[in-house]
Parts: C-alpha cells; sequence; structure tokens
C-alpha cells in the first residue's frame, strides 16, 4: 500500500514536470542519449542502477529513467567558490555508459565554468540571463567554500568583480533547490582548516534557504547525480541527518558496509603499510582509518565508476564527509583512539577548534574502538 | 582597456593595453586565495599528504608526488623498492595523459571555433581515472603515496585492468586525435608530415597554417624543466641549446602588489615550462623540429601537448613491463617523523610544467612549506621592461580573441597558481 501511494504520488510529481517547457524544443534528452548511440537497454540498465542508490523498490525504474528525460524541465546552475574544481573533477569521469555525464552537461550548460567554453562578459551575461528566465525553477549547485564577511574579498569573481559570497547570495534567492556540493561548500573544507587564513564558510551561512549538503572531497559521482535525480522524483528535499545530508546517501557508516569489516571484528588489523595483514586485506584502523566516525556511500558506490575506493586500495578513510575532518580527523596514519596522548597542533588536539560541534561525540566512539583495536593486538597469536 | 576573464580552473583577470590597434602589454591578476602554504605550518607533516593534493582537483596527484618526495627527501637514508616507484610514476603520467585530453577537446577546440566535444575529453579521461583508481582508490584526490612506498598492494589481474585501459586509450588517440597507427606517430620525426593526417590534431595544426597563426604566441625560447624521472630529463633549453646542469636553488618567488598569486623566476629570468618544455629538454624529434620551422608558437605548443599523450601510454607500457609484484610497496622508514627535524624539496613534471615543493620540518611538525606551481612561471606578471612569458607570447596581437588562444595554449590552472 505504502509502496503504492509513493509510486503515484511520485508518477504526478514526474507528469506535473512534463508540463513544463523544456530547455530546447528541438532536442530532447531521450534523442540526445539515443545520438550519442546509447541503446534503450542500457539507458534502462543505467536506471536500473539509480534506482536501487536511491533506496527505491525494481518496480521504480520506470520512474528513475522518465525523471532522468525530464531533467531538462530544471535547468541548473552550477556555482564555483574557492575551491580545487575536484568535483567538477569527479563528475566529469562518472559512471560508464556516461549517461550522467550526458544529461548533466546537457541541462547545466547555463554557467558551469570549467566546462563551458563562452568566458568573461559573456559568461556573466548568460548567468544573469539564465537566472532570471528560470527564476524559481532552477536548481543550484555550488562548489567551493565561500570567504566570509571581511574576508570576503579574497575570493572576487567575474567581470563585475563580485566577491564569491554576494553571487552565491543572490544566486540562492531564487533557486528552487539549493544543493552544497563537496566538503567545502558543506563544511568550509580544505581553506577552512585552521587557521582558516580566508575565513572560509559553508554555504548554508552566507543564505538562509535550506541547503542540502552533499559532501565528500570530492563527493562520488553517484552521490552528485543521485541527489539532483531526488529532487526531480520527490520535488521536495530528502530525509536529511544531522549535518543536512541525505540519508539515502549519508545514513550509515563506512565502516559499517566495510568490505575488510570481518577482518575488524575478528581483530585482524594492519600494523604497518606493506605488512603481511595488509596483502592480506585486514583491516586499517590501526594505520589510521577514520571509517568508523564517517558517514558515506563509499564502501557501496566506490569510485571512478566503481573502480575501487580509498579502502580497497589499502588506504584508511580520512574521514572526508565528515564536518572540518582537516582538524578533527588528523593525524592520518595514526588512529582517532591514540588521540589522548598525541594529537595534533602540538598536543592541543581539537580544543584548537573547540568552538566546532560534534568532537564529544567522536571522541566517546572513539574509546570504545580503541578499547577493541588494542585488545586485539593481545589476542592476536601473530605478535 | 580591454578586460577578458579566463574562465578555466578558476580565474584570472587580463587587462590588455592597446597602441596603434595592437596589444601593447598585458597586465595579468589573480583575485582569489586560499592560503593552503598557512593552513599546512604547524600542522603534522603527514597530514600534508591529505592537504596538499586539494591545491588543485585536475592535477592534485602531482601535488601528492610532490609532497611524498618532499618529504622523503628531508630523510638521510630512506629508502624506496623500485615497485613503488614505477607505481608512482605511472599515475602522474596517467594523470598528465587525461589532463591533455580536456585541455584538448573542452578548452582548445572551441576557440578555434569547433563544437566542444565533451565525451570525447571525458571518455578517455574516465579510462585513465580508472587506471589511477587502481592504485590510488579514486581519482581525483588519493592519497595512497605515503613515506616509505605506497599503500596499494596490487596483483596480476590489476595490471590486467591496467593494460586494457591504457590500450582502450591508445585506440581512441588513434581513432580519433591522429587516426594512424601509434607506432607510426611516435616515430614521426617530421611536423609537417603530420598535417597529411586525418583526426582532430591535425585538423587544428592544419586551421593554424591556414589562419596565418604560425607566428602567434612566441615568447623567449627558454625553457625549463625540473622534475626528474625514467621519462623526463632535468634541464633547460635556450633557443634549442639545452644544458642539464641547473639547480632549484636559483628559483626565487617574489610577490605581486596587484595579484594574489607569486612571480617565479631562475637566476632572474622568467622561463616557459610544460609540455613543450620538457620535449626541447628531452630533444624529442617531432617537437624539436616543429620548434625549428615554427619556433615556439602555439603551433609548437599544442603539438607538444597533445603528442605527449601517445609519448606517456607507450613508456607506461614499458613501465608495467618492468613492474615486479614481488617486491615490497613500503619500506618503514629508519627514524620515527616525530623525531625528524630536517628540511628538503621535490620538483615534479606535472601536466601543465615543473611542480616544486619545499618543507622544512621540526619535530615532525610542519615549519614551513613553499608550492610552486607549473602556471607561476608560465603566468608571472612581470613589468613592462621585463614581461612574463605568457605576456610576452600575447605582444602584438590585434585581438583579444586571438590574444586568449595564445594565452589558453599555456593550460592556464588558477586555483593552482594562487594556492
Amino acid at each position: 500500500m505504502e509502496k503504492n501511494s509513493l509510486f503515484n504520488k511520485l508518477s504526478s510529481r514526474l507528469d506535473e514536470l512534463s508540463n513544463l517547457p523544456k530547455l530546447d524544443d528541438e532536442v530532447s534528452i531521450s534523442k540526445l542519449i539515443e545520438e550519442k548511440g546509447f541503446s534503450r537497454r542500457e539507458f534502462m540498465s543505467w536506471a536500473g542502477a539509480m534506482t536501487a542508490m536511491l533506496m527505491l523498490p525494481a518496480s521504480f525504474t520506470p520512474l528513475v529513467a522518465k525523471a532522468a528525460e525530464l531533467a531538462d524541465r530544471l535547468p541548473l546552475v552550477w556555482l564555483h567558490m574557492a575551491e580545487c574544481t575536484g568535483c567538477s573533477e569527479s563528475l566529469l569521469r562518472s559512471a560508464t555508459p556516461s549517461i550522467d555525464s550526458l544529461i548533466f552537461d546537457y541541462i547545466s550548460l547555463e554557467y558551469h565554468e570549467t566546462i563551458m567554453a563562452a568566458a568573461g562578459w559573456q559568461a556573466e551575461h548568460n548567468l544573469e540571463h539564465a537566472m532570471e528566465k528560470y527564476k524559481g525553477r532552477y536548481i543550484l549547485m555550488v562548489e567551493g567554500g565561500i570567504p566570509h564577511a571581511q574576508s570576503d574579498y579574497f575570493l572576487t569573481i567575474g567581470a563585475h568583480g563580485k566577491t564569491g559570497e554576494q553571487s552565491a547570495r543572490e544566486a540562492s534567492e531564487n533557486a528552487a533547490a539549493i544543493f552544497a556540493i563537496g566538503s567545502c561548500s558543506s563544511f568550509g573544507g580544505v581553506q577552512a582548516a585552521y587557521p582558516n587564513p580566508t575565513n572560509a564558510t559553508a554555504l548554508s551561512n552566507v543564505t538562509d534557504k535550506p541547503v542540502i549538503n552533499v559532501p565528500g572531497c570530492p563527493p562520488s559521482e553517484s552521490n552528485i547525480v543521485g541527489t539532483l535525480l531526488h529532487f526531480i522524483l520527490y520535488g521536495t528535499l530528502p530525509a536529511l541527518d544531522v549535518f543536512n545530508r541525505p540519508k539515502w546517501a549519508y545514513g550509515l557508516r563506512i565502516h559499517d558496509s566495510c568490505e575488510r569489516r570481518g577482518r575488524f571484528d575478528a581483530g585482524e588489523f594492519v600494523e604497518e603499510f606493506g605488512d603481511e595483514g595488509a596483502k592480506d586485506g585486514y583491516c586499517l584502523y590501526k594505520v589510521g582509518c577514520k571509517g568508523p566516525y564517517t558517514f558515506n556511500n563509499c564502501s557501496k558506490q566506490k569510485f571512478n565508476q566503481g573502480t575501487s575506493w580509498p579502502i580497497q586500495a589499502g588506504h584508511g578513510c580520512m574521514g572526508c564527509s565528515e564536518p572540518d575532518f582537516w582538524d578533527k580527523m588528523g593525524i592520518v596514519h595514526e588512529p582517532l583512539g591514540d588521540r589522548l596522548y598525541h594529537t595534533v597542533f602540538g598536543g592541543l588536539g581539537a580544543d584548537a577548534t573547540a568552538d566546532k560541534i560534534g568532537v564529544g561525540i567522536l571522541t566517546v566512539t572513539a574509546i570504545g574502538i580503541a578499547a577493541h583495536a588494542a585488545i586485539s593486538l593481545i589476542k592476536n597469536p601473530k605478535e | 582597456m580591454i578586460k577578458l576573464i579566463e574562465k578555466i580552473e578558476g580565474e584570472a583577470k587580463l587587462n590588455f593595453n592597446f597602441k596603434e590597434g595592437r596589444i601593447d602589454f598585458v597586465d595579468i591578476e589573480f583575485m582569489s586565495t586560499r592560503n593552503i602554504e598557512n593552513i599546512l605550518r604547524g600542522k603534522n607533516a603527514f597530514d600534508a599528504l591529505v592537504i596538499n593534493p586539494r591545491v588543485c582537483g585536475i592535477c592534485g596527484h602531482a601535488h601528492l608526488i610532490a609532497t611524498v618526495q618532499a618529504l622523503e627527501s628531508c630523510y638521510s637514508n630512506l629508502k624506496l623498492s623500485n615497485k613503488a616507484k614505477i607505481i608512482r610514476e605511472l599515475t602522474l603520467n596517467f594523470e598528465l595523459i587525461q589532463n591533455h585530453f580536456k585541455w584538448f577537446y573542452l578548452t582548445m577546440l572551441p576557440l578555434f571555433g569547433h563544437k566542444q566535444e565533451i565525451l570525447k575529453a571525458t571518455y578517455p579521461s574516465q579510462l585513465m581515472g580508472k587506471a589511477i583508481a587502481i592504485f590510488g582508490g579514486q581519482y581525483p584526490h588519493t592519497s595512497y603515496a605515503v613515506v616509505g612506498g605506497v599503500v596499494c598492494e596490487i596483483t596480476q589481474m590489476d595490471i590486467v585492468k591496467l593494460e586494457h585501459y591504457i590500450s582502450q586509450t591508445s585506440k581512441f588517440v588513434e581513432e580519433n586525435l591522429v587516426k594512424t597507427d601509434s607506432e607510426i606517430f611516435l616515430t614521426c620525426k617530421d611536423a609537417d608530415a603530420l598535417l597529411d593526417y586525418e583526426g582532430d590534431l591535425p585538423d587544428i595544426l592544419r586551421e593554424i597554417k591556414k589562419e596565418g597563426f604560425l607566428e602567434h604566441g612566441k615568447s623567449y625560447d627558454r625553457f625549463i624543466s625540473f622534475g626528474e624521472n625514467s621519462y623526463f630529463k632535468k634541464g633547460k633549453s635556450l633557443k634549442a641549446k639545452v644544458t642539464h646542469n641547473i639547480s632549484v636553488l636559483h628559483v626565487k618567488e617574489s610577490e605581486m602588489p596587484s595579484s594574489f598569486a607569486k612571480n617565479v623566476s631562475f637566476k632572474d629570468k622568467y622561463y616557459e615550462v610544460g609540455p613543450l618544455a620538457r620535449a626541447m629538454v628531452n630533444k624529442t624529434p617531432l617537437i624539436a623540429d616543429a620548434h625549428k620551422k615554427y619556433g615556439d608558437s602555439i603551433f609548437s605548443r599544442i603539438l607538444a601537448r597533445v603528442c605527449e599523450i601517445s609519448q606517456l601510454l607507450q613508456h607506461s607500457k614499458e613501465l608495467i613491463k618492468d613492474l615486479d609484484l614481488s617486491e615490497k610497496s613500503y619500506i618503514e622508514p629508519s627514524i620515527d617523523i616525530s623525531k625528524l627535524s630536517s628540511s628538503g624539496y621535490s620538483a615534479v613534471e606535472a601536466a601543465r610544467g615543473t611542480l616544486i615543493h619545499k618543507v622544512e620540518i621540526e619535530n615532525g611538525m610542519i615549519k614551513n612549506y613553499e608550492i610552486i606551481t607549473p602556471t607561476q612561471w608560465n603566468l608571472s606578471g612581470g613589468t613592462k621592461d621585463k614581461q612574463g612569458v605568457s605576456q610576452k607570447a600575447m605582444i602584438g596581437l590585434s585581438d583579444v580573441k586571438t590574444a586568449e588562444l595564445v594565452f589558453k595554449s599555456f593550460d592556464v590552472c588558477s586555483v593552482c597558481t594562487t594556492h
């Protein structure tokens, strides 16, 4: 019953969307995909994968396919703030067949600075035009932290010399939905690490509109595309956690569905990179994995079209989708549980940024995990 | 005065000064910064391995390799297995290759009035991204290289996948970039002979000739390259005369009053870095021929960058043959980092040219960190009497559109520049 009512709700949402004007009357997304040599079958199998990722039953696949085809009803404005462009990069190499990059490229060309050909005055004009024409309808995605208040001049962009803060605030004003893509625009990111020289902050701190955070450094391409599809399907904000992250992607910890979890439970740990344990895929907690404190779906979605992810490659999770992970999750190759004895900033540790949230909860978990790791050392017959 | 806002990878502002219808002087300004060097100070030395790749999402891997090498240079007797060295070199090659594809198809083609071919840019760069992910877990922003080696324990199965990605990319080159056997392209020594082939690269080169752009983009004809590995050589080239005896100690950074970027010079002179510089120092026959005929113009610069794709694919294949999986991936350093007070530097060839990292460590904490990026070399904004490389390349052009083409032939990255 519940499934039926959701199906009907999503269907009527999509019917509504299909009545909206298209970006370009001559082109449709299904035609575009066909032109690029993808068969209907390939498109549907892509839609099936997306459906599973959004935690919907397989019978919803036709709806997700339709949502993808209707993506051109809600044009996308993508803004760059203080960042490294890694999130765009992550998106540019999204899944095979490149259906999602196709869709993104098609609907976002109104203003995506990295891939757009127009520059300077022309680009700025395109943006203003897009924001006026699609007022209240466009989806805003922002990449990068935002130098804030009196430090806003550290980010000056565009032909009119506006500050990043100004542009982000203006673009947020008339957006249908706002997504902060990556840890920088979600939480401030690397430039906001202590001592935060440019006073960089999160998008949610410069606008009073609701912002959905899609953190990660970079977030996987599927989380970016999934967020967009979710909005097209539902037309409302997804269920969010305490840091405004969509629960369908950030509901579980890395540790919960980690491929090395069995090793952790068995007390089998890599003691040092390159040892026999490392060759056998033992748990990376003792060489600094922050998976137990990090909420994300990397272990399921992986990166680069499912090729691999850091833990598969033998490097611990660094906690990149958690707020201020630069300051709170260091030292990179040491377990967080060791913090009590040896911390960043010459022993000051997380207290250097004590005004920020979250440390308390993390530390409690840390002690439990650290205790387990310590006991395992005694029990391990190899020691 | 007309302004151009350069949009690729962050922004640079160009102020053009015209005199009698020709560009007389170009002022280059960077208006944004993140101040990463400042953030590094006081952090644990190994945390730089996580922070530095985030300087740039396009060439972040080069920053990782530069960081790990700079930290390793602080140790006096650090051992590194041949396997780790080869793996690091491979992933760096892949990053260079994917970057060149994107630059050519996303940035260059539209400047020649062609349609921007997004899929042609993303397909091969996806393959190369996957190849990096085999070792690094993800791309961009991996931190798989650590002081003492690499963390990945790859198997023969991974090598099979890797070889597949490389051969698929080679196939893409043969079917799109230059429509001929890679072997023939790689052994071609005559830049003009290349014009007879079909493909996206010969198309552009023919257009440069047809439009009379052959004189465009010439600068000092002075090149430098510091990043040594099994393929690239260290050295400088002055009007095609190459010397290899150069030291990073003569590289100086200086502040600019109106910009967030710093100028970089070697013995008080500005040098061009990048694929053309590497090819000049390496004396690659095809590029040397192009340089002899067309100097350091956009013809040679574009050819050198695209040509590097095939060279690095070929070299990567050879590197894989030398890979011995039974060697150690990681050898623990003999001293703990917390007991180390020292300083060191590294130089790595990133997609856009020489990248230098300098570090000072005190009891395992970073006391000082300096990053000198490739675009800083090429885009140093000099005065009228002593102009930077890209500034000089734009002098005398009659319109802003051509100037933009010349400017972007250097493959500009402004997020790196101001870091």
